[in-house]
């Protein structure tokens, strides 16, 4: 166990020192990986940024209930009692003088509305139900469009739906960039690997004759392309944190002019921990399919 | 110590280099392999130390059947077994120290307890005033004498030299011999192949004489 702990020390030590005695090759290999690790986690950030702008807009989903041109007072007065029932949370009639005034006041359409001989416009109900599942809106607004004298109703979710699903594909797509840069990590890290097996071709050959294991000389290997990938880890948050106060400013300013006090979201330390205790696992896969492979070739050449 | 029975190696080609080799080496012994060069001295040490594996017969290291031993199992057969190298084979990217603790690292022993034995052994060659040098620095006799050392700091019990003092000049071959002699009385079994003749009448011991695969064992 302590001649366990002190091959681990030492082989860290070694792989720490194979680092610093070629700095610009570290620093390549880690900017490599950290641009390549910062385009799905950005991915990543932009999406939880858009589902948090998503939850600020007005979750409350509304119908709007068009009514038959011919309906009768009765049919009027039935819709108003169903409308005070208590699944609705707010219902407000639109009568549609009302309805072609406001169409009028809004500039680009007045030109239109000026040449209308009669109001083409419905009377409407803009209503609110007090539940907002899918099951629940679909089932108020089938009910409504049954009742008689409602020529048409209208569920106004669509949007946050779609948008909920245009978001369901970007964390698909987190995924999948994560796995093929995932790949990418593994590729870099072991082609790093690789040059410095070569370079210590010597020193693998001399430790084999006078007993070392693979493992031994595995090792410091692993730890090489685990601390690799963790700076590459490094570099990506580096790149995200740049790239998060560049766009800090035109992004508020776009939320301002919505009226919005929306800021971006920083990546937790759960988040960060995540990323980096990946990109060393990545790195250390790299490394051992790297020196495994290089081990066997160096094993034919006594 | 050392047994060879009926041992034959042939290299891919069909070049065979050793054909129904047998003999056997007492714990303790000084023994000296000769022969031209290509005769198979070089193969036959590195049947012990199961660098190579034969291709027929038995060759067995302290009771263990070298030839059939688990890749697993080699390296802690290796560290039992200090081996010196004609060309050094020590690594240039460290000092002198550095090279001769490479050994007890391996071993996973105690870093300042590797140092100090390491040190130990370096001033029985008499390299300590140079033990921070880089061994690119040094004289082709230093460099093997630094190999010596590295052969030595685990305290094998055998030491296999293949042409120790091949590119050394008389003196330097001369202070090489006379150190394992010292080893020899302490204990150590040693197997040198060389074709000093000089060392071998001044040492003495017993001479096993290799020819195209084939022993010849005459008696010094």
């Amino acid at each position: 166990m302590i001649s366990w702990l002190r091959h681990q020390k030492h082989a860290l030590t070694a792989a720490l020192n194979r680092l610093g005695t070629q700095p610009v090759s570290t620093l390549l290999t880690a900017l490599a990986m950290g641009v390549a690790i910062s385009l799905p986690s950005g991915l990543y950030l932009g999406l939880v940024n858009l589902s948090q702008v998503a939850g600020q807009l007005p979750a409350q989903p509304e119908i709007s209930i068009f009514l038959d041109a011919r309906i009768s007072d009765a049919q009027k007065q039935a819709i108003g009692a169903r409308l005070k029932q208590s699944d609705i949370a707010e219902a407000h009639f639109v009568p549609k003088d009302k309805a072609l005034a406001m169409l009028s006041a809004s500039q680009d359409l007045s030109d239109i509305t000026a040449g209308l001989t009669q109001n083409p416009l419905p009377d409407a109900w803009v209503v609110q139900p007090h539940g907002t599942s899918r099951e629940e809106l679909a089932r108020v607004a089938g009910e409504l469009g049954k009742l008689p004298g409602v020529a048409e109703t209208h569920l106004d979710s669509q949007w946050a739906e779609r948008l909920q699903a245009i978001l369901a594909i970007g964390r698909a797509g987190v995924w999948l960039l994560a796995g093929l840069f995932a790949i990418a990590l593994i590729a870099i890290s072991g082609n790093a690997i690789r040059a410095q097996v070569l370079a210590r071709r010597d020193e693998i050959l001399v430790s084999r004759l006078i007993g070392a294991t693979d493992r031994y000389i595995r090792r410091p290997f692993l730890y090489l392309g685990a601390l690799q990938g963790l700076f590459g880890g490094l570099a990506a948050i580096g790149v995200l944190a740049i790239a998060g106060g560049y766009l800090r400013v035109p992004v508020a300013h776009l939320a301002d002019l919505y009226g919005s006090s929306f800021h971006l979201i920083r990546p937790t330390a759960i988040e960060v921990v995540s990323v980096l205790g990946l990109t060393a696992g990545f790195g250390w896969i790299g490394a051992w399919l790297s020196v495994t492979r290089a081990l066997r070739q160096v094993e034919g050449t006594h | 110590m050392i047994s060879f029975s009926q041992v034959t190696k042939r290299f891919p080609g069909g070049h065979e280099a050793l054909s129904g080799v047998s003999f056997s080496v007492e714990q303790g012994e000084l023994v000296f392999l000769t022969g031209h060069s290509g005769a198979g001295k070089s193969t036959l040490l590195k049947l012990i130390a199961a660098i190579e594996r034969p291709t027929s017969g038995v060759v067995s290291v302290s009771g263990q059947n070298v030839g059939r031993l688990s890749r697993l199992a080699v390296p802690y057969l290796r560290r039992n077994i200090g081996l010196v190298f004609q060309d050094h084979k020590l690594l240039f990217d460290r000092s002198v120290i550095e090279n001769v603790v490479l050994p007890l690292d391996i071993a996973g022993i105690d870093r300042r307890e590797s140092l100090k034995r390491a040190r130990a052994v370096i001033d029985k060659v008499g390299l300590l005033p140079r033990e921070k040098a880089n061994p690119v620095s040094l004289s082709g006799g230093e460099q093997q004498r630094v190999c010596i050392a590295r052969a030595l700091v685990s305290r094998p019990a055998l030491l296999l030299a293949d042409e120790p003092t091949g590119n050394l000049d008389a003196g330097y071959a001369a202070d090489i011999m006379s150190m394992f002699r010292d080893f020899h009385q302490v204990g150590t079994t040693l197997l040198i192949a060389t074709h000093d003749e000089r060392a071998i009448s001044a040492l003495g011991g017993r001479t096993l004489h290799l020819n195209q695969g084939k022993i010849v064992e005459a008696a010094a």
